[in-house]
């Protein structure tokens, strides 16, 4: 505890006008301990005494850090007086405005004797079993009893709440209620951070208790698992059964979260090399103590026994286990051969937006600078591919043009084929808080969550986005919205594009979308209308044949309306995995390397040849869809995967599966044997993102330090470390895996990682562009364009392929989603307790349709499509329309990607999972579903 | 016979029905209001007239008013407080049955003033039947044209909307109130921000007690200067008391403000004296929140000047010797009644209407209705009168909403005026007469 010696008060003789009330002036003070102290704008008196004296003067136990004030258990009171030693009134510190001029005595006899009395009030109806207590040394309450002194509880026995039964129910959450002292702690954390209002107080007075949902058990309720509740729990009322809050650890070490593209900052707790628990720190910019079920709970994975311990060979047709170096000789040998006998470009490598980026970025290089050629890809693919293109296309940067904080200073939203709630839930949580409170606009197939809460839901039929945003244009245009200002000082293009625009029918674009044209005009005009209006999209609109078109509508939209360039606005695309922004940025894309230069371009090549000491192609590469099509035609031979598992999450499985086999040589590194490393040639054990170091750049351009939390699992290796051994085997003189040196190496090649070093990126990292003096950067485009103007456009609405050809035979539309509790193939989720809450793939499908197809909730429905077949259990829901089906494909029984296409974008070729033509029927007889679950170990 | 304002007709027949109501007068303020004054004027005719807050608290009306926050393009709403819950109060649920129309013409005069153009009776639970009573009025006041679009070509508009609650005391407070109008837990807000600013759904809200905004009607009709030359002093008008406990008259009164207690308890006009012809013993003036007054001390002021019906005389000596006017809830208990029993069973009432946010009236409560149990039980010791004391000392002053002092300050005045009952009990617990035949006789449940 800092003493008063420690703190430097203002001096009193500035104060004594003041205190006479005689003095003008802009700075206000009030007194503690009869010393003056400025008092800053909005202080609570509780801010205030902690800003001067720390944390340790006031003590409090229904505050929180990232909850509002709420002023219940009252330890926080103060006694306040007018004047000095004047007569006081003691006030709950925590909510009561510090009022300038008052005199605080944050600790006096009075207030003392007040927290200790309601400590003991408190501890009348608390189970003093610390020593067997989960949070022994780690409880609020216990150091609050402690520091007030209390030593014996005057009250008789009586009524208490000691007989409350725990929780075990659920896979993560526990609690054990008469531990609960009345704080609200976890209801605010429900509703104010979550905003999923599982818990609740009932009762009233002193039969108050905290309950779940309408009084059920943690696995019974709406809860979504987040963790929120039992990291602001005091006490262990509520915990989780990692015993997240005891003190049974020996280290913390903070670290990126690996699940999606928030990049939530993880505070890792170990005891003995093992992981015992995950928290959210308060100070992360990123999630500000918030994570997700898959953030804190879902690293069971890490240890599984299913892990992949040592590299395999296939002989015989069989994976065989062998030596690291037996493993790098066969693939050396293999390689070699092929580009010997057929040349590079029949080898290709695809990088993982799951890896670090200077694992991305030693990827590409090996690929370009040791293989020679530009056959490289990433999943960004068939994910984010459209965004980054049609965003390069029209402003001149793929990326978010600003960051989630904006969320604070926007006064409108517009989500668009996003569903944030389960995909970026801690991105979700802040939107959905958002959406509760102010307008927003949410342009989705699906009734999502956020959807119920948006001022305007466009519940547009899949694969017309194009039509409906053009129809906002419109609408924005016919009601002179436009910034006019901005489209003449920032833009080009846009007369062209007002004069197609305008010759547009909405009767047809009515028809074509199934959403009324009012509704329409509405959200137009609230968007263009809004002070400040800001999107945010996801793979609803890039996973489709016109994906580029729509990114580059949305951003028309941003420019039309001069949404650009300022807090607040802007299009941000909610980058799918942790590192997918990295993924392009280190230049793990055919047509352009490190840094987005143009791989054809003369001056580039030459630039890259220098810097990398290597002939490179001056040619692009294959797309992932061209080397499927490249294998089928003898022109691939060799692939090499980083981390992906393209069997199961790329679309048209039968036609990955036909490319994959022909191929001579097919190298994958992987944590787990997947549906990919089935098929390959050799199979390499690679180290998850708990056991290496390394940077992940998140949806916000925002750069983050990935620390190692444990020892790679014994018999496996980081990626980047597999790919510079390799490197070296085939010649390549390559330092070993280090993110420090290889940073280095980046920031000379990337322009803006110019001012990126390890040592400095802090626990928050920086957002890029990063300048040499290490200043980063939160909103782009603020002054001109990366391209000088922004561009507009014009794209007619084409109907997609799928539909023109088997639209007819097969009426139904099957798009596809993500579910909260899995990752993507569910490799790492499916390990976890996570597979406890959401066990299994389901379609979504309307009432109207399941009456038509005879079937109830529960049954099995057969799914075809021009592609294949499968069987899989109904969900019947209004999230989705008649007439659309949707379904996500977390597991492997569930072959959902049968039924996919190959139509992709026009543009980027990112496949088109969101559209895919269907006939249903009631299934007959056998399905063809594996019945053999894997069998979890959630340790 | 005593000025009567409110129930001046509240004997008429059919007075309840727009017919009679309107015949005797009624919705004469609305016309007044909408086709010959601004809002503000309204405003300043109640700021004028010195009505105060009848709901217990005793604000001045158009002060708060005056609070209330004008941003352009937000709503505002005017919510009557009808949770008419405080133990010995009953003056609102008489003029609600009786007279409905007063209340709504109020209403409407009132939302008027502030520019709202949505309001609600917020009524307890408990008063089903008169939310019916409103309920008809309000659909006939509809049908005349005093409610809805356009009201008498003013381009003024309103809807009324009754809610009832669901048996809470402490939704009678005004934020909990406000958070239970919003269909949430009844839980009291932190203040500030303070209703005027943000009130119901974040819009400024003034919340106003049923006999508050009935006062507006007659304030309207015959200016806010003829009102407040009724009453004495700063206790403007006339105020309804209800009148309970060992006196021969038990009712509401309607009393114009200044009359003595001893007027007030002894003339035949009001209690018309005590029960039986036993003797005095004490009053709890304002509803059982406030503190419990000995005859000496209720009749006549520290200073020996005689006790008036006031907000000003009944304060008269702070809480040591004085007690407040409050809600008007006006319990009168003979000598022969116990002040610890009747301590006790306040004391249940706060426990359990507590609504368990804030830690020393949750927990405090509790533990005050379990000492004080434990002294009835005949197993008291003095220095539970002392925890007592201290228990309510760190309740006062330390809760989010007045709950925590209203539970508080009946056992500081029971122990300041009547210590030595305790001590007796305590000490002699035989002298406790058969507290388990007590607790039969008033079928009571054993803690």
């Amino acid at each position: 505890m800092k003493t008063t010696e420690n703190i430097k008060s203002l001096p009193t003789e500035n104060l004594m006008s003041i205190t006479n009330g005689k003095a003008k002036t802009d700075l206000k003070f009030a007194f503690i301990d009869n010393k003056p102290y400025e008092i800053k704008d909005g202080e609570t008196i509780l801010t205030f005494v902690r800003r001067n004296f720390g944390n340790e003067l006031v003590p409090t136990l229904c505050d929180a850090p990232n909850l509002e004030p709420f002023g219940s258990c009252r330890v926080c009171s103060v006694d306040v007086a007018l004047q000095e030693n004047g007569s006081v009134k003691s006030q709950a510190s925590c909510h009561t405005p510090v009022m300038s001029g008052s005199y605080i005595y944050p600790s006096s006899d009075r207030i003392q004797a007040l927290r200790k009395n309601i400590i003991e009030l408190v501890l009348t109806d608390h189970p003093l079993d610390c020593l067997t207590c989960e949070v022994n040394n780690n409880c609020e309450l216990q150091e609050v009893a402690a520091k007030v002194g209390i030593r014996d509880v005057r009250y008789p026995e009586g009524k208490n709440h000691l007989h409350f039964e725990k929780d075990f129910s659920h896979p993560y959450m526990t609690s054990d209620l008469s531990k609960c002292i009345n704080c609200f702690r976890c209801v605010r954390a429900c509703d104010e951070v979550q905003g999923q209002f599982v818990l609740s107080m009932a009762g009233r007075g002193f039969d108050s208790h905290i309950v779940k949902g309408s009084e059920v058990s943690f696995m019974e309720s709406d809860c979504v698992s987040c963790g929120a509740c039992a990291q602001a729990c005091p006490t262990s009322a509520i915990s989780d059964v990692f015993e997240s809050k005891s003190i049974a650890k020996v280290e913390t070490t903070r670290t990126i979260c690996t699940y999606c593209g928030v990049g939530c900052n993880l505070e890792v707790a170990t005891t003995n090399g093992k992981i015992k628990s995950i928290q959210a720190p308060y100070d992360a910019e990123v999630n500000q103590g918030h994570t997700c079920l898959k953030g804190r709970y879902a690293f069971g994975f890490y240890n599984h026994q299913d892990r992949l311990k040592t590299p395999l060979i296939r002989k015989n047709n069989e994976l065989v286990p062998a030596t690291w170096d037996e493993a790098y000789d066969y693939i050396a040998a293999k390689l070699t051969e092929i580009k010997n006998n057929d040349g590079p470009d029949f080898i290709a490598g695809i990088s993982s937006a799951r890896c670090t980026n200077e694992e991305n970025y030693l990827m590409q290089k090996f690929i370009r600078a040791v293989i020679g050629t530009n056959n490289i890809d990433a999943c960004a693919r068939v994910c984010h591919s459209p965004t980054a293109l049609g965003m390069q296309r029209t402003f001149g940067t793929g990326a978010a043009t600003n960051s989630v904080e904006d969320l604070k200073y926007t006064d409108c939203i517009m989500v668009i084929g996003a569903n944030p709630t389960d995909g970026h839930p801690v991105t979700g949580a802040k939107m959905k808080q958002f959406a509760m409170k102010k307008p927003s606009i949410v342009i989705d197939p699906r009734r999502i969550e956020i959807a119920k809460y948006a001022t305007y839901h466009l519940q547009l039929r899949p694969g017309t986005n194009v039509a409906l945003l053009n129809m906002m244009l419109y609408f924005i245009i016919d009601e002179k919205l436009e910034d006019k200002d901005f489209i003449e000082l920032r833009t080009e293009g846009y007369e062209d594009f007002k004069k197609e625009i305008l010759k547009l029918n909405m009767d047809e674009m009515e028809r074509i979308t199934g959403v009324d044209r009012n509704l329409v005009r509405d959200a137009a005009i609230l968007y263009a209308s809004s002070k400040n209006a800001m999107s945010f999209h996801g793979l609803g609109v890039t996973e489709h044949s016109q994906g580029t078109f729509t990114v580059m509508l949305i951003a028309d939209l941003a420019m039309i309306t001069g949404n650009i360039g300022r807090p607040g606005v802007g299009v941000n695309p909610l980058r799918g995995q942790n590192n997918v922004q990295g993924t392009a940025d280190m230049g793990c894309q055919p047509h352009q390397g490190a840094g987005y230069f143009d791989v054809t371009v003369p001056e580039y090549h030459k630039k890259y040849e220098e810097f990398y000491g290597a002939k490179l192609a001056n040619y692009a590469g294959y797309k992932i869809p061209q080397m499927y099509d490249a294998a089928l035609q003898g022109k691939l031979k060799a692939l090499w995967l980083m981390g992906e598992d393209n069997v199961q999450t790329d679309p048209n499985t039968n036609h990955v599966v036909a490319a994959l086999s022909k191929l001579e040589l097919l190298v994958v590194q992987e944590l787990f044997m997947t549906e990919t490393a089935k098929m390959a040639h050799v199979v390499l054990p690679a180290s998850s993102f708990l056991e290496k170091s390394g940077t992940f750049t998140n949806g916000e351009r925002r750069i983050q330090r990935v620390n190692a939390v444990v020892e790679p699992i014994e018999g496996t290796k980081p990626d980047g470390q597999i790919v510079v051994d390799m490197m070296n085997k085939l010649g390549y003189p390559q330092a070993d895996y280090d993110p420090k040196t290889l940073l280095e190496e980046i920031s000379q090649i990337v322009p803006f990682f110019a001012g990126v070093k390890w040592d400095e990126l802090g626990d928050n990292g920086k957002q890029w562009p990063v300048l040499p003096d290490g200043t980063d950067t939160q909103i782009l485009h603020t002054e001109t364009f990366k391209r000088g103007r922004g561009k507009f456009v014009y794209n007619d609405w084409r109907e997609s392929e799928e539909i023109v050809n088997y639209g007819a035979e097969f009426p139904y539309i099957l798009t596809t989603n993500r579910e909260l509790e899995h990752y993507n193939c569910g490799t790492m989720t499916r390990r976890t307790g996570n597979n406890k809450i959401l066990t299994e793939d389901v379609l979504m499908i309307n009432s109207v349709d399941a009456k038509k197809i005879l079937i109830n909730e529960g049954d099995m429905v057969c799914v075809i499509s021009a592609r294949g077949k499968i069987d899989v259990k109904a969900k019947i829901t209004d999230e989705v329309l008649p007439g659309i089906l949707s379904s996500t494909f977390h597991f492997p029984e569930i072959k959902m990607n049968d039924l996919t296409s190959s139509i992709a974008d026009s543009e980027a070729l990112c496949p088109e999972y969101k559209v895919v033509a269907v006939q249903i029927r009631k299934s007959k007889g056998q399905y063809k579903i594996n019945p053999q679950r894997e069998l979890i170990d959630t340790n | 016979m005593g000025k009567k304002i409110l129930l001046k007709h509240d004997h008429v027949s059919g007075i309840q029905g727009y017919e009679v109501y309107r015949k005797m007068g009624g919705y004469t303020s609305v016309e007044r209001a909408l086709k010959n004054m601004t809002p503000n004027e309204v405003t300043e005719e109640v700021k004028k007239s010195g009505l105060r807050g009848r709901g217990g608290a005793g604000f001045p009306t158009g002060l708060k008013w005056s609070f209330m926050a004008k941003p352009k393009g937000v709503k505002r709403y005017l919510v009557c407080n009808a949770d008419e819950s405080e133990p010995g109060t009953f003056k609102d649920r008489y003029l609600m049955s009786r007279i409905p129309h007063l209340l709504i013409e109020g209403m409407i005069a009132s939302s008027y003033a502030l520019g709202a153009n949505t309001a609600y009776i917020y009524i307890r639970g408990e008063f089903f039947y008169i939310a019916r009573i409103l309920e008809n009025a309000i659909n006939e006041a509809y049908a005349n044209g005093w409610l809805g679009k356009n009201i008498l070509d003013s381009n003024y508009s309103l809807d009324l909307f009754v809610h009832t609650g669901a048996g809470a005391y402490i939704c009678g407070e005004e934020t909990a109130l406000l958070e239970s109008l919003e269909g949430k837990r009844g839980n009291p807000r932190i203040k500030p921000p303070f209703p005027a600013v943000k009130g119901a759904w974040d819009c400024p809200t003034v919340v106003n007690n049923v006999e508050t905004i009935a006062a507006v009607v007659p304030i309207i009709n015959d200016g806010g200067e003829a009102y407040s030359k009724v009453g004495i002093g700063k206790s403007t008008g006339t105020k309804l008391i209800s009148a309970s406990g060992h006196i021969n008259k038990p009712g509401v009164y309607e009393i114009e403000m200044g009359i003595t207690v001893e007027d007030f308890i002894y003339s035949d006009e009001y209690c018309g004296g005590i029960l039986n012809g036993k003797k005095l013993k004490a009053v709890v003036a304002g509803g059982s929140s406030v503190p419990i007054l000995p005859a000496d001390l209720i009749l006549k002021t520290a200073n020996g000047k005689p006790r008036l019906m006031s907000y000003e005389s009944l304060a008269d000596g702070g809480f040591t010797t004085g007690t407040m006017l409050g809600s008007g809830g006006f319990i009168v208990m003979d000598e022969t009644t116990s002040i610890v029993k009747n301590l006790w069973n306040f004391t249940r009432f706060y426990h359990h209407e507590s609504c368990g946010q804030c830690s020393p009236c949750r927990e405090g409560t509790a533990w005050m209705e379990k000492v004080l149990h434990k002294i009835l039980d005949g197993q008291g010791s003095l220095t539970d009168i002392d925890l007592l004391w201290e228990i309510q000392r760190k309740i006062e002053g330390n809760t989010i909403c007045p709950l925590g002092e209203a539970a508080a300050w009946p056992v500081a005045s029971a122990i300041r005026h009547f210590k030595s009952e305790f001590e007796e009990y305590v000490k002699n617990p035989s002298s406790i007469n058969d507290v388990k035949h007590y607790f039969e006789v008033n079928k009571l449940e054993m803690a």
